[in-house]
């Protein structure tokens, strides 16, 4: 890693202090819980990944969905107007279907259930994004082109031709720190934490929230857990 | 080469030799200048995008493989079936075959992100991969292709002193060994070539992200439009190679595989319905949307010229006698089954591929930089191959071309009389 330092680390003690994991059991498991009652749309989450992991134009690692039929539109549910959000990033499944289909092993879990990608080993045939369930996979179509270069060199540049996604920001969990959107987000509704901790944050919100995992019938297990929103009872007639 | 044979003597015939091999050279030409083309600007010349991120050059890759059937029916099929009528067209069959799976491993070269990087299959191999299996079983067959080719010409070759025959003789003893060869060539080609077609379905049908892939149909499926290519496609090559006077085989063997073409076209016809009832009945079931597409959406107009011009049409004009023994409406069925098949393929690449899997808006990030006040994210992108996917896809297939008419000229094709 280069002396470079994000523009998160750059900040003061405090705001540094926020940003961090905490105790963590001796084998943890990274989940990353998504508060739908909590997400107000604002994509944040996603402008900081793109500095964060310097993502060239055009490619997302992460995007905000709008539940239903069109962007930032409320859709209808049981008479009534909604609207809810599904930030979609890297689902980093347990069973992922990328990796398995992979000829070259060049996206693979690691221990602590991170799905990883090796931009060096990647020959580009792009049979991971068409197994992903979630599209979330980003293919270097042409040379990567950036409207500045946010260069931080937390995160070294892909080569044209392979594939890049979403890490978890894992070189900020190798420092202790929270993933940049989960930092950024200022409806704080994105919660890191550690799943084999069964008092972590991450653990009660699933629990008592009843989290759920996107596409739970494919059977891929994503370390990403979604809150529901919650019915607004006072509302109903 | 010592081997070239004098029975091309008319001039009329050399020139047109002679243009059609000028041809076949320009348009390889222009594929490769196409290929580096797109190896100095990344695969953003394509019009391939992450929402829809295969496209014409999978598509050929399973649509030669499928071709590659032809050599498996007329030479594995007919030996172990007892299809003596077929012996005349067996070597040309055999390296239709292998010139066919050699263009399909050599598709997926241009589809390649970075194919610089080809070597890291055999250092980094990971067989969980059905594409690992592909390119496995590709090799394999195309070995077993070769080594048809090989046996069935090194009789001939042996009595031409031709370096071809790799030091074989041409005996009594050698023939009657090359004829045990030839059952345990077919023997484990039939085997290969099914599995090569079964491995190619399961890139696609093992993929649980798409719904439309999702059946057990998948490799019986390809299995049939394979034998439906296959078959169609030695009907034309040995049309033309006897044309050339390269071959000569009697009238009522072209009658005879149309009338194997007539049935392999009513059981893909068949495995066609089957899936799309299976996924239509229940109406707003998990793979309704994509057959929603196919039967009346984006894609009907595809699915329906594959049902009408490439299977009803052929079926037809190969199922009544008096049409079968015509040999026009026998190249014009092969054709239009041929490209049925294509189209077909297309679709599968197409309907499985252009729509999100989260359907919701935004949908997916396009991946290159869009122009000002366009959308970045598609929920669904309308594929048409680019100028640079044409050009390379001509180039290849002119390659096969240019290898095909090379094979044509220069090995003993023709069965000698029995």
């Amino acid at each position: 890693m280069s002396d470079k330092v994000s523009p998160i680390e750059a900040l003061p003690p405090a705001s540094r202090a926020y940003g961090e994991i905490g105790a963590v059991s001796a084998d943890p498991r990274w989940v990353m819980v998504v508060d739908q009652e909590r997400c107000i749309g604002c994509w944040s989450c996603c402008v900081i990944c793109k500095s964060e992991n310097d993502v060239p134009d055009g490619m997302w690692w992460n995007r905000i969905n709008t539940v239903g039929d069109g962007l930032d539109t409320p859709y209808e549910e049981q008479g009534r107007l909604a609207m809810h959000w599904l930030p979609l990033a890297c689902q980093h499944c347990e069973n992922p279907a990328c990796t398995r289909v992979c000829p070259v092993s060049a996206t693979y879990s690691r221990e602590d259930g991170l799905v990883m990608q090796d931009s060096q080993r990647c020959i580009g045939c792009r049979y991971c994004l068409v197994a992903c369930p979630y599209g979330v996979r980003q293919f270097n179509w042409g040379r990567p082109e950036r409207p500045v270069p946010f260069d931080t060199g937390m995160v070294a540049p892909r080569p044209l031709g392979t594939m890049e996604k979403c890490t978890m920001c894992v070189h900020r969990i190798t420092d202790g720190q929270v993933p940049s959107c989960v930092w950024s987000c200022p409806g704080q509704a994105r919660i890191f934490g550690d799943l084999n901790d069964p008092d972590s944050k991450v653990s009660r919100l699933i629990r008592d929230r009843g989290g759920y995992q996107l596409l739970e019938e494919r059977g891929t297990d994503p370390h990403v857990y979604y809150l529901p929103p919650r019915r607004k009872r006072g509302l109903e007639p | 080469m010592s081997t070239i044979s004098a029975t091309a003597a008319v001039p009329r015939r050399t020139t047109g030799r002679t243009i059609w091999i000028g041809l076949l050279l320009l348009g390889f030409a222009a594929g490769v200048g196409a290929w580096i083309y797109q190896l100095t600007q990344g695969l953003a010349v394509t019009n391939m995008r992450n929402p829809t991120m295969w496209g014409l050059y999978i598509t050929l890759f399973m649509f030669f493989v499928g071709l590659s059937a032809g050599g498996l029916i007329v030479a594995s099929a007919g030996r172990l079936f007892g299809g003596e009528r077929l012996k005349p067209i067996v070597r040309v069959a055999v390296l239709e075959a292998t010139v066919a799976v050699m263009l399909a491993a050599l598709f997926l070269l241009p589809d390649m992100g970075r194919p610089d990087r080809l070597w890291h299959l055999f250092r980094y191999p990971h067989f969980r991969s059905p594409m690992m299996w592909d390119i496995t079983v590709v090799i394999a067959y195309f070995i077993i292709s070769l080594i048809y080719v090989w046996v069935y010409t090194r009789h001939d070759n042996a009595e031409r002193r031709s370096w071809l025959a790799f030091g074989t003789t041409n005996t009594p003893a050698s023939a009657r060994r090359d004829d045990r060869m030839k059952w345990v060539l077919a023997a484990v080609g039939l085997p290969v070539a099914i599995l090569l077609h079964s491995i190619t379905a399961w890139i696609f049908g093992l993929q649980i992200s798409r719904a439309f892939w999702f059946t057990a149909l998948m490799a019986p499926m390809f299995v049939t439009s394979a034998l439906v290519s296959g078959t169609a496609l030695v009907i034309l090559i040995v049309t033309v190679v006897r044309r050339v006077g390269r071959i000569s085989f009697p009238d009522d063997l072209r009658a005879l595989l149309a009338k194997l073409l007539a049935v392999f076209v009513a059981v893909e016809a068949f495995m066609v319905f089957s899936e799309m009832l299976t996924a239509a009945y229940n109406g707003a079931s998990f793979e309704a949307d994509p057959i929603a597409r196919m039967l009346s959406g984006r894609f009907s107009p595809l699915f329906w010229f594959e049902i009408a011009v490439g299977l009803l049409v052929p079926f037809v004009l190969l199922v009544v006698p008096k049409w079968r023994f015509k040999p026009a409406a026998v190249v014009v069925a092969s054709v239009l089954a041929v490209l049925g098949i294509f189209v077909h393929r297309f679709n599968i690449v197409l309907n499985g591929l252009t729509f999100a899997t989260v359907p919701y808006a935004p949908g997916v990030a396009i991946g290159t930089p869009q122009p000002v006040g366009t959308d970045s994210f598609a929920l669904s992108l309308a594929y048409y191959p680019s100028w640079v996917e044409w050009v390379v896809a001509l180039g290849l297939v002119c390659l096969g071309g240019l290898i095909f008419t090379a094979g044509v000229m220069w090995l003993p094709l023709r069965e000698k009389a029995h």
